[in-house]
């Protein structure tokens, strides 16, 4: 494999971070325009500790976790009571307040004789922690694609879980599983912190795949892209978001026969999709099925 | 300083309305349909496009462009309404599954629509003709610009023709039907797809006639226009209230006052910054709008 097919691969696994993130709080029944937001955060906070304050990367990862989780845990306590349209705007409003703030981050220092750190507008470069200490491509690319399956692991494992049935059902009936004891503003605030987290995670990659960030790649484009990879792949499981990155990513930007038309054929073919499967192509249907087969054999 | 405040105040209604048209628009289709049509914008932007291709080929009269944005934006909103819109009906999925659906299926069109506008003009930038060449009209120190009068006197006009619509005609009635009882509309023999078909592409003409006005009024067309369009329109219409004629025009207003006079005190990422916070603040305040706020109403649910 060439460079190109690794690069496209990371891309894939880097965003199904985000994908991921959105899925979360789509099951928690509540559709965000804003998980763009955190995975900038998650990418500055990382970001800024490995170049400028000369952590190591997992140090900065942990940090950029905190500080997305805290700062999805803000944006969620206003707004965690309203429902559909109204969350997705307010998410988006608090994401574009973010993207705005980056905007106007100014903080550098030099480094090496180089100035290093967020510039406004024109982005913060040199994130080359994962390049100085000589990762290859398909290095970083099995590191990358370990995390995720790390994550994916925690997903299979609180879908078994009573944890995993109290976010469904929050999602499906908030009033039912009121009903049923569970604390649903609490709940959906935990997922809220948790999908923030993950997301950040995401960004903390992205930003040392990259090592060039700036406030553009945080726009409403890639949230409203993460949270449509989750409907498009289905909302029956984790694999759903991934399916769906896999689909946009994986086969339209690498595939060069689309050259150009990109967009034309995937806009068509997800409404075209979304007649058939509405609730996308791993929905729960096909999940319980899958489910069945298996425990008959 | 008064009358800086004063243009500042002028400046902003007149951009606003430009926002409340949009917003016009976006609230038809959600007034009636309760779902949220985020392909609006793209489709404006595609009728623009069309009345610029018209342009550089044919130089045709002013009027002649302004009826091949709202074609070209019309056509294009039919065809999100048949392909995201028309399929998911209630029969099959519950009432939020097919809102979601519909969404979605609208963000895919929205990116197909865009892709389609550049890749028939690619250039980054595309001179569109004014709709008037004078100077500005004087008003004692103040200047207003005669294209955006126009653009307030058509969201006037649009706001009551559509209250009149609504409300006095049988087309109105049978939309009111469908709003309030789907099932109860068809069996009185409401067409209900085809009063559907109808509001969007009424909803869609709409933009079409905002989205003339603006790029003839910035007298410039740039792919920026669908998410512009997207984004004001639906940022004014949660200002005023979902679902609220009257909302969206107050919304509109309160958009463009508030970015007016916010990029005047501290420049344009700030009144960016101020925009968002004022609309995050009244979703996590006061979701019902502005317009409840006047009206003293306790919040509808969507």
């Amino acid at each position: 494999m060439d460079e190109f097919a690794f690069g496209v691969l990371t891309n894939i696994a880097l965003f199904s971070f985000l994908a991921l993130s959105a899925y979360l709080l789509l099951i928690a029944g509540e559709m965000s325009f804003g998980q763009q937001a955190f995975f900038g955060v998650g990418a500055y906070a990382a970001g800024i500790g490995t170049a400028m304050w000369g952590w190591p990367l997992p140090l900065a990862a942990a940090f950029a976790m905190a500080l997305g989780a805290g700062a999805a845990w803000l944006v969620g306590l206003p707004t965690i009571r309203l429902r559909g349209l109204y969350f997705a705007m307010a998410t988006l409003a608090a994401a574009e307040m973010f993207r705005i703030l980056f905007e106007l981050l100014h903080y550098r220092r030099e480094i090496d004789g180089d100035l290093v750190g967020p510039d406004g507008t024109q982005g913060f470069r040199g994130i080359r922690w994962v390049l100085e200490r000589g990762f290859e491509p398909h290095e970083f690319l099995a590191l990358v694609t370990a995390i995720l399956a790390l994550v994916l692991a925690g997903f299979a494992l609180v879908a078994r879980s009573r944890l995993g049935a109290r976010i469904r059902m929050v999602g499906e009936d908030p009033e039912l599983a009121a009903v049923f004891g569970v604390d649903v503003a609490r709940l959906k605030l935990g997922v809220v912190a948790a999908a923030g987290a993950l997301a950040a995670l995401g960004g903390a990659l992205y930003a040392h795949h990259n090592t060039y960030i700036e406030p553009r790649n945080f726009d409403i484009m890639l949230g409203v892209h993460s949270l449509a990879y989750g409907l498009i792949g289905g909302l029956g499981t984790a694999a759903g978001p991934l399916l769906g990155v896999l689909i946009d990513i994986g086969l339209l930007e690498s595939l060069r026969v689309f050259q150009g038309w990109r967009m034309v054929v995937f806009g068509g073919l997800v409404a075209v999709l979304l007649i058939v499967r509405p609730r996308g192509l791993l929905d729960e249907a096909v999940v319980n099925r899958v489910k069945r087969a298996m425990s008959t054999r | 300083m008064a009358a800086d405040f004063a243009q500042n105040t002028l400046d902003g209604v007149m951009l606003g309305s430009a926002y409340a048209l949009l917003a016009l628009g976006f609230t038809l289709i959600f007034g009636v349909l309760r779902r949220a049509n985020l392909a609006y914008g793209p489709a404006i932007m595609l009728g623009a496009y069309a009345a610029t291709w018209v342009h550089l080929s044919f130089r045709p009269g002013l009027f002649a462009l302004a009826l091949v944005t709202i074609a070209g934006a019309t056509l294009a909103g039919a065809y999100v309404e048949r392909l995201c819109f028309a399929p998911h009906g209630r029969r099959t999925l519950s009432r939020d599954a097919a809102a979601i659906a519909s969404m979605v299926g609208s963000f895919a069109l929205w990116m197909q629509l865009e892709e389609l506008a550049t890749l028939w003009l690619p250039k980054h930038l595309y001179t569109f003709p004014p709709l008037y060449d004078g100077p500005p009209l004087a008003l004692g120190p103040l200047t207003v610009r005669v294209e955006y009068l126009a653009m307030l006197a058509c969201a006037a006009a649009a706001c009551f023709g559509l209250h009149w619509l609504l409300s006095r005609t049988r087309f109105g009635l049978a939309v009111r039907a469908v709003v309030d009882q789907p099932d109860a509309a068809r069996l009185a023999g409401v067409n209900v797809p085809r009063v559907y078909l109808a509001v969007f592409a009424l909803a869609s003409a709409l933009g079409g006639l905002a989205g003339y006005l603006i790029v003839a009024a910035h007298e410039q067309v740039t792919p920026m226009l669908g998410m512009w369009s997207t984004l004001k329109g639906m940022i004014a219409m949660m200002l005023g209230g979902l679902g609220s004629l009257p909302g969206a025009v107050i919304g509109g207003l309160a958009l463009g006052l508030l970015e007016a006079h916010s990029q005047w005190l501290a420049g344009p990422q700030y009144r960016d910054l101020v925009a968002y916070l004022l609309l995050f603040a009244l979703l996590a305040c006061r979701p019902a709008g502005l317009w409840s706020l006047l009206r003293g109403r306790e919040p509808a649910t969507a």
